[in-house]
């Protein structure tokens, strides 16, 4: 259990964060320089907050207005370092063994020869942190970590030091590592890929604040905001004001067509975008294109414009076909490279898109103040 | 002509050995505090230690006088208190060659706690070290090749105080001259062979010392 509620200045930066967490893994997810890092020094008690509460397991280990602030030492908070600060003069036993310098030492070493067959390093005791491989020294950093039983787990970026080809692995490796260990884990990542894989609950940093948090699907599927909507992928925005709210669906004027969106908590008249995935944007078939756009769905016709190609999968920019609405922004379009060759996308420039009601998000209109959020440059 | 040879170098080994001792015990824990700090309090204390490394060791052997000497404060308060008198002693040699050291101690102790990776201290106290504990177990054993290269120094820079310990302990043969001002008093003196042979002694004596420093230091490798 971890309750956290903090701010701190620092020169040119705020941060202020509230934070509820259970069990299980909850993933701080933010560009960099948004405060993930900086909330979980303060949470270690690395970095003192100026105001603020923060309780762990039931404990509070910071309150500013009761003078609280225990040491690093005392908070029962276990930190895997982004590279993992391994001791380097230290091997893997004596690195696992080092938080537990109280324990006898019969104790101790039971305690250790534990953790390191859970992390599968039993082979590994002597060898020194440089000697080991990138997913070895995480392990050893986890049951340096774990070995000391920690009320809450902080894990520092944990795969930035690692290739891009074992990631996958070692995500599967992680997952299974602290299914065993349940203590409440918040896993710091700029990487939405490893936010939506390893946790129960997302929280979304910006600027030093959160933005939204709750559980994983609830933040993928129904951002709050922009920011949030952009952090997890969304990147089409299509302006339209409410023309009704039905149970089934909510009616939007789009800029120059009609488009359905699921029924939300809108009123008629109200501003609102319709924020749509680009894997969600559908290509309507050449074969199909004459039977028309079946229930709450939106056709429209028009070009594309650009495409880059990734190996798996090919992303297009499509542009509304004819003197367009000025409010009708183009596009982004992606599709799996399979997709993309059976329908001859190459070939023809023409295509009408498919807008369907359940692939649509709706949120209202905010100000253009979050224009300027670096989220939105892909 | 034994021991007007061999005294000044057991000397010298001996002043300079206590005095790398001593630039150790107290360079050692001030790297360790300045590195963590920050502020002008900081910037002025290492400045301070600095100054014997760049002022004229004579301007440094006036200062240790003003301090130590009969009339002064300490001096005066250490020989009526304890009938110790510091001046012209072998002691206050090594009290010179220290200050003289002290510096090159802490430069290089200071630059080894520096670039220890923050992370680690910082991982040990969240694994419920003490600061004590993580210093002798995290800091001092990272910052090991630095503070050998910064002993080393200190010991060489000892060996061959002349100035300040002139000022202070004086040239008295069989008690208090040191080989370097022993080669200096055989020059003065004419006396080629004796200036020769404690040549020979000090710079044979000083690259074992260095060598030996040099081969303990890598010994520890990870």
């Amino acid at each position: 259990m971890l309750r956290c509620d903090i701010s701190k200045q620092l020169p040119g930066f705020r941060l202020e964060v509230r934070l509820e967490a259970g069990r299980g893994v909850q993933a701080l997810f933010g560009p960099s320089g948004s405060g993930k890092s900086l909330t979980l020094q303060c949470l270690a008690g690395l970095v003192r907050p100026d105001t603020g509460l923060i309780e762990v397991g039931g404990r509070p280990v910071f309150a500013a207005d009761r003078g609280v602030d225990l040491p690093p030492q005392r908070r029962q908070v276990g930190y895997v370092f982004q590279n993992y600060a391994l001791f380097p003069h230290l091997t893997v036993k004596e690195n696992v063994a080092y938080g537990l310098h109280r324990l006898p030492r019969p104790q101790r070493e039971a305690r250790v020869a534990e953790a390191l067959a859970a992390m599968r390093l039993a082979g590994l005791q002597n060898r020194r942190p440089a000697e080991l491989s990138g997913g070895q020294q995480q392990r050893v950093a986890l049951a340096r970590a774990l070995v000391t039983r920690p009320k809450l787990l902080l894990l520092d970026e944990p795969f930035a030091a690692l290739d891009s080809i074992i990631r996958g692995r070692l995500h599967r490796e992680l997952l299974e590592l602290l299914d065993e260990a349940p203590v409440t884990t918040l896993l710091v990542t700029h990487s939405l890929d490893e936010a939506y894989a390893l946790s129960r609950e997302i929280a979304v940093f910006e600027a030093g604040r959160v933005l939204q948090h709750g559980p994983r699907d609830e933040v993928f599927y129904h951002p709050s905001c922009k920011s949030v909507a952009r952090f997890m992928g969304m990147k089409n925005f299509i302006p339209g004001l409410v023309a009704a709210v039905t149970e089934q669906y909510t009616r939007v004027d789009g800029p120059g067509f009609t488009l359905w969106g699921p029924p939300a908590a809108c009123r008629p008249g109200q501003a609102v975008e319709c924020c749509i995935r680009p894997e969600h944007v559908l290509l309507v078939r050449k074969d199909r294109a004459g039977e028309g756009p079946g229930p709450l769905e939106a056709r429209l016709d028009g070009v594309i414009v650009q495409e880059v190609t990734y190996g798996g999968y090919v992303q297009l920019l499509w542009r509304a076909a004819g003197p367009a609405h000025p409010d009708m922004p183009d596009l982004h379009v992606t599709l799996p490279t399979h997709v993309y060759r059976r329908l001859g996308v190459a070939g023809q420039a023409r295509w009408s898109v498919a807008l369907k009601a359940d692939f649509i998000h709706l949120l209202p209109a905010e100000p253009d103040r979050t224009e300027w959020t670096r989220a939105g440059a892909d | 002509m034994l021991d007007t040879t061999w005294f000044p170098v057991l000397l010298s080994l001996r002043v300079a050995s206590l005095a790398t001792l001593g630039a150790l015990a107290v360079g050692v824990p001030l790297a360790a505090v300045l590195a963590r700090r920050r502020g002008w309090g900081a910037d002025l204390l290492s400045a301070t230690v600095t100054l014997p490394l760049v002022l004229p060791p004579t301007v440094l052997g006036y200062y240790l006088l003003v301090v130590i000497g009969r009339r002064s404060v300490v001096g005066a308060f250490l020989e009526e208190r304890f009938g110790v008198v510091l001046v012209f002693t072998w002691q206050a040699a090594v009290l010179a060659a220290m200050v003289v050291a002290l510096p090159l101690v802490v430069r290089s102790a200071l630059a080894a706690f520096e670039s220890i990776d923050p992370r680690l201290e910082a991982a040990a106290r969240t694994l419920g070290r003490s600061e004590l504990a993580i210093f002798f177990t995290v800091s001092l054993p990272l910052a090991w090749r630095g503070l050998v290269a910064g002993t080393v120094l200190a010991f060489a820079r000892a060996m061959g105080e002349f100035g300040a310990t002139l000022m202070v302990a004086g040239n008295i043969p069989g008690k208090t001259q040191t080989l370097s001002i022993a080669i200096y008093d055989a020059v003065q003196a004419g006396r080629a062979d004796l200036a020769n042979s404690l040549v020979v002694l000090i710079s044979l004596v000083t690259i074992g010392a260095l060598v030996l420093l040099a081969r303990v230091a890598r010994l520890t490798r990870w």
